[in-house]
C-alpha cells in the first residue's frame, strides 16, 4: 500500500511536469490503472475469503 | 498484429473538437497498426471507390464507424457508403463472406447526456437499442460487434475526463480485448516503456516509471494468485 501511494504521488509529480498532452493523459491513466488493481485485488480477496467461509466448500 | 481501419464520417469534420481530438491521438505520432479514414475528405464529390474500399475493409481486422450520432444514425455520406460498399455478394449472400470474422464497432460522439438514453430518459432509449442497424449490419455480414465507444457531452468533459477518453479512444483501436483489465496492463506498460523523456524534464523521471511497471507487475502476480486460488476452491 505504501508503495502504491509513493508512485501515485510520483505519477502526479510527473504529471505536473510533462509538457506532452499524451503523455499526461498516460500518466494519469496509470494512477487510475493502479487503483483499479487495488480494487480488484480487494474484490478476489473478499471472493477467497467468502469461499473459505461458505459451508459448501467444508468438504473432509 | 491486429489492423485497425477507422472510417470516419462528420460533414465538417476539420471544424468538430471532438473529432479533431480523437483524430490528432493517433496521427501524431500515427499509430502504425491504424488506418484513419475520413471519407468527406477522401470523397468531396461524393463519388465512393467502391472497389478501393472493399479492398480496405479486406486489409483490416477491425472495423469502427466513428461519427456524431445524428438523429439516431450517422451522417448521410456514411449512409451512402454502407449502401455501396457492403454489397450482396461481398458482404452477404451467396459467396458474400469477406467480412466474416472481423470485430465491427462504433465509436460515437453524442450531445446529450449519458442519463437520457434509458427508458424514463428525455431519449426514451438506450444506447444498445438505438444503434440496433449497426449491429443488424455487423450480424448479417458475420463480423463480432464490439461494445460501442460512446463519448457523451464532449466539450462539457474536464481535462480529465477528456484524457480517460483519449486513452480509452487508443485502447479500443489497438487492444485485442479493450476491456480487461490485464490487456490494459500491457497497454500502460508498453506505453510508460516507450515514454519520450524529452517531454518529462524530471531528474529522476525513468526511475519512477520503473517502478510503477513493476509495481504493475506485482500486482498483477497477486491477481493471478488470488484468482488461482478461488478457482482452486471451485474445482
Amino acid at each position: 500500500m505504501e508503495e502504491k501511494e509513493w508512485a501515485t504521488q510520483e505519477l502526479k509529480r510527473l504529471f505536473e511536469k510533462s509538457q506532452d498532452y499524451k503523455q499526461k493523459a498516460l500518466l494519469q491513466a496509470a494512477v487510475t490503472l493502479l487503483d483499479e488493481q487495488e480494487t480488484r485485488k480487494e474484490q478476489l480477496q473478499g471472493q477467497l475469503d467468502g469461499t473459505l467461509w461458505s459451508p459448501g466448500n467444508w468438504k473432509s | 498484429m491486429l489492423k485497425t481501419l477507422v472510417i470516419v464520417s462528420h460533414p465538417t469534420v476539420e471544424e468538430s473538437g471532438s473529432q479533431q481530438f480523437l483524430i490528432q491521438s493517433i496521427t501524431s505520432p500515427p499509430l502504425e497498426q491504424v488506418t484513419l479514414h475520413v471519407i468527406e475528405q477522401a470523397y468531396p464529390d461524393g463519388q465512393i471507390d467502391v472497389k478501393k474500399e472493399q479492398q480496405l475493409l479486406k486489409d483490416h481486422d477491425r472495423i469502427l464507424f466513428q461519427f456524431p450520432f445524428y438523429w439516431y444514425s450517422s451522417p448521410p455520406l456514411l449512409k451512402q457508403w454502407q449502401d455501396e460498399v457492403l454489397t450482396e455478394h461481398f458482404a452477404f449472400g451467396y459467396r458474400g463472406n469477406k467480412l466474416k470474422g472481423k470485430e465491427f464497432g462504433l465509436i460515437l460522439s453524442v450531445g446529450i447526456a449519458e442519463k437520457e438514453y434509458q427508458s424514463g430518459g428525455q431519449e426514451g432509449y438506450s444506447m444498445s437499442e438505438l444503434t440496433k442497424p449497426y449491429q443488424a449490419l455487423a450480424r448479417k455480414t458475420q463480423m463480432t460487434y464490439l461494445k460501442p465507444l460512446v463519448i457523451y457531452q464532449f466539450a462539457y468533459l474536464s481535462e480529465q475526463a477528456k484524457m480517460e477518453v483519449l486513452v480509452k479512444y487508443q485502447q479500443y483501436l489497438t487492444l485485442a480485448k479493450p476491456d480487461s483489465l490485464k490487456s490494459r496492463e500491457e497497454w500502460i506498460k508498453k506505453e510508460l516503456n516507450a515514454i519520450d523523456y524529452e517531454t518529462l524534464p524530471v531528474e529522476n523521471a525513468s526511475f519512477v516509471i520503473e517502478q510503477v511497471i513493476e509495481l504493475l507487475e506485482d500486482n498483477r502476480m497477486e491477481l493471478d494468485e488470488l484468482r488461482m486460488h478461488i478457482d482452486n476452491f471451485h474445482d
